[in-house]
């Protein structure tokens, strides 16, 4: 039996958290219990809600719907594989203490502090078909102009190319972070065990990488799934529909169409389908992760 | 600390006291749709009425373009945080008038300070705006702000070096294209022609193809031939003479690169809204000519821009506040002067004839042709569907044919059944 004492101090604690957990609640979790209600109803903001049932949910499933869960899903894993992938390359080549690595990591770094407005008007400039850098260095290689937001079959592919322009620097400081955290003990047994280079990664960097790699999957994964910004602004969704992404679906149903309720379903299963992801990826890689060699 | 406490407590009363003890004015907010210049423009004339007089005053806030700021107005509406006043592009309207949201202005404009509605020209008004599909017309609920059509524009240095003469039909707006477009290889260093694929612009060419939205009773969509013979048009242009350009973006984002790319000389002709003439005039290093929009089986256009509306829910001190400025704002004075500001048309009759507008007319002839299309103007059904027809089912299916992926048949099937859809909902 826990004493008096230990019983205030956990009250105490409780106390000290409640501001915290108050905001927390009105923000995040009020919002997720109301859309959950709202997505009951047929709602356009300017006449009363009608309870429709599961109705808005019966309308998501259509082919509308199904483009967008590929084209989040095609975007997502686009951005999370060349994020990953990059990121670790970059960290691998930067990993030393040279003034030019220093310079190099906070000019990678730079993009991912710049606001996404910024980023997409940029690159919206840079890939102009007619006049866009992008176009004149591929007229001085003898290549074609390419389309690069006018095609629906190219679109989605350059936004998942500027996202990981913008979002590199990421991966790329928390992979350096991960490197710096391996014992430099292991590397100097294995040398003297007379490892290659490709045996040292193999070995030793990738496995105590885990970790890093477990967060960092998680992390992107979440993040490319929330993507907006760079759609509202580089292509509203067009051509046609081939770049609505869940987000952006979900503010063209609720603020351009005002169906509140079918918006407010698709949000709760965003919210599941998130909680699934992120679980099962835990899961799934909490067994493989190595913690040590 | 006790001090100021006291002092606290004393700034306080007298805060909660002040306004009802002095001759304060009565504020009303307005929320408005204009960005860049015509920003510019509105808070100028936002101004001008405060300090015409002291017994209100109005506060306009900048809320995003049309499709934000109406989301906004839906929005607030709900938290009870909606301004008295504000202005709506006209498709919008019979959906907001259904759901009770407008004030009826038939007292306001009628009452002691009321405003002469015979001097409002009639293509510019509600009732010059709808059609009523033969139903009985709805009171007074719309005041003309900002009312527009879409006029060609073309590069006159462009035309003359290339001997192309100003299109007057579909025909001869493709053949001039056709030379206006200049090519390096296979890449187009110039186009000949440049509009949104936008369902403003579609609209005038369903009409000029001789085709309706809706059928004359409203309870059916009936645009499915000339409204595919219009999307065709555009379709060969892009895909098969590669002679137009498809502005990327979806809205008004399409209609700023359409701009661009004619201040740019970029392109030769563009469709865009008599909106941005005063812009395009100010801006362009070329000298900028303006037509009306070829013909087809008839010449056509609808009109835009936008109408004052009050909510009806607004206390009725700020709805006062409101109506004075809506009176003022659409008063001859203020009517010619955000005309010559813009490009957009002026209201009043009494403004068009004034001598002032008529020797502006002499000297920039361009301000007129929008005035002068009145004649070709056609209305828009008043049926609470139009705004999802227009949003969901027309404008969704215009793109697909642009860029290849879809037949012009397929998609012009499919607005129709989606459109017949929305009709069918609010059939009572």
């Amino acid at each position: 039996m826990r004493s008096r004492r230990a019983r205030r101090e956990a009250w105490l604690g409780y106390a000290l958290l409640a501001p915290s957990l108050l905001l927390f609640g009105l923000v995040y979790l009020y919002p997720v219990v109301y859309s959950a209600y709202i997505s009951l109803f047929q709602w356009d903001l300017i006449t009363p809600k009608r309870y429709v049932g599961l109705a808005n949910y019966g309308e998501l499933i259509s082919d509308e719907f199904r483009e967008v869960i590929t084209n989040t899903a095609q975007y997502s894993a686009g951005v999370v594989v060349l994020a990953l992938g990059f990121g670790l390359i970059l960290a691998l080549l930067l990993n030393n203490r040279s003034r030019a690595s220093a310079a190099l990591q906070a000019a990678i770094f730079t993009s991912y502090i710049v606001s996404w407005v910024a980023v997409s008007l940029l690159w919206i400039w840079m890939l102009d078909p007619q006049y866009g850098l992008v176009t004149f260095l591929l007229r001085q290689v003898g290549l074609p102009a390419v389309n690069w937001l006018g095609d629906p079959y190219v679109a989605l592919w350059t936004l998942v190319l500027v996202t990981v322009w913008k979002t590199i620097g990421y991966p790329m400081v928390i992979y350096l972070a991960g490197l710096q955290a391996i014992p430099t003990d292991f590397h100097e047994a294995a040398a003297l065990d007379g490892a290659t280079g490709w045996n040292h990664f193999r070995f030793i960097t990738w496995p105590l990488l885990t970790p890093t790699t477990l967060f960092l999957l998680i992390t992107l994964t979440i993040a490319s799934f929330q993507g907006f910004d760079i759609v509202k602004i580089m292509t509203q969704g067009g051509p046609i529909t081939s770049t609505v992404i869940y987000v952006y679906y979900i503010y063209e149903q609720a603020f351009q169409y005002f169906k509140l309720g079918k918006a407010s379903a698709a949000v709760v299963i965003f919210f599941v389908l998130i909680l699934l992801l992120t679980l099962g990826q835990w899961v799934l890689l909490r067994r493989r992760v190595q913690y040590t060699v | 600390m006790r001090r100021l406490a006291t002092a606290m407590l004393v700034a306080m009363l007298w805060a909660m006291a002040g306004p009802a003890a002095a001759q304060q004015p009565i504020v009303a907010q307005f929320w408005y749709a204009f960005g860049g210049k015509n920003r510019e423009v509105t808070e100028a004339h936002i101004k001008k009425f405060n300090e015409s007089q002291s017994k209100y005053r109005i506060e306009g806030a900048f809320q995003g373009d049309y499709f934000q700021a109406i989301a906004k107005i839906r929005a607030a509406s709900i938290t009870k945080t909606a301004p008295p006043i504000f202005h709506v592009v006209g498709e919008f309207l019979p959906n907001l008038w259904q759901a009770g949201l407008l004030e009826n202005m038939e007292s306001y404009a009628k009452g002691p300070n009321g405003t002469d509605l015979a001097d409002f020209l009639p293509a510019q008004t509600q009732n010059g705006y709808f059609d009523y599909l033969g139903k009985p017309a709805p009171p007074l609920f719309a005041l003309p702000f900002f009312r527009s059509t879409p006029i060609l524009y073309y590069n006159a240095e462009m035309l003359a070096a290339k001997g192309v003469k100003v299109p007057t039909t579909w025909d001869e707006l493709r053949a001039g294209a056709g030379k206006l477009t200049v090519r390096e290889g296979s890449d187009v260093k110039t186009y000949g022609f440049e509009v949104p694929v936008d369902w403003w612009f579609w609209f005038a060419l369903l009409h000029q193809a001789g085709g309706t939205l809706m059928t004359p009773d409203g309870k059916r969509a009936a645009f499915r031939d000339k409204g595919g013979e219009a999307l065709q048009f555009w379709v060969d242009m892009v895909q098969k003479d590669k002679t137009m350009k498809h502005p990327p973006g979806k809205d008004y984002n399409a209609w700023e690169v359409a701009n661009t790319d004619f201040l740019n000389s970029r392109v030769a002709m563009i469709f865009t809204s008599t909106a941005f003439l005063n812009y395009i005039t100010e801006n362009a290093k070329f000298k900028v000519g303006t037509a009306f929009l070829p013909a087809k089986a008839k010449a056509a256009v609808p009109t835009g821009g936008t109408f004052f509306v009050m909510l009806k829910d607004a206390p009725a001190p700020q709805k006062e506040a409101g109506w004075a400025f809506i009176k003022w704002m659409t008063d001859p004075a203020q009517t010619i002067s955000l005309s010559k500001a813009t490009g957009y048309m002026p209201i009043r009759l009494s403004a068009i004839n004034s001598p002032e507008m008529q020797a502006f007319y002499k000297e920039n002839p361009n301000y007129k042709v929008a005035l002068d299309q009145l004649k070709f103007a056609q209305k828009f059904p008043f049926s609470p569907a139009l705004f999802e027809v227009y949003r969901e089912a027309v404008q969704p299916n215009l793109e697909a044919p642009v860029v290849g992926a879809k037949s012009v048949g397929e998609a012009m099937a499919a607005a129709e059944a989606k459109a017949n859809e929305i009709i069918g909902k609010y059939k009572d």
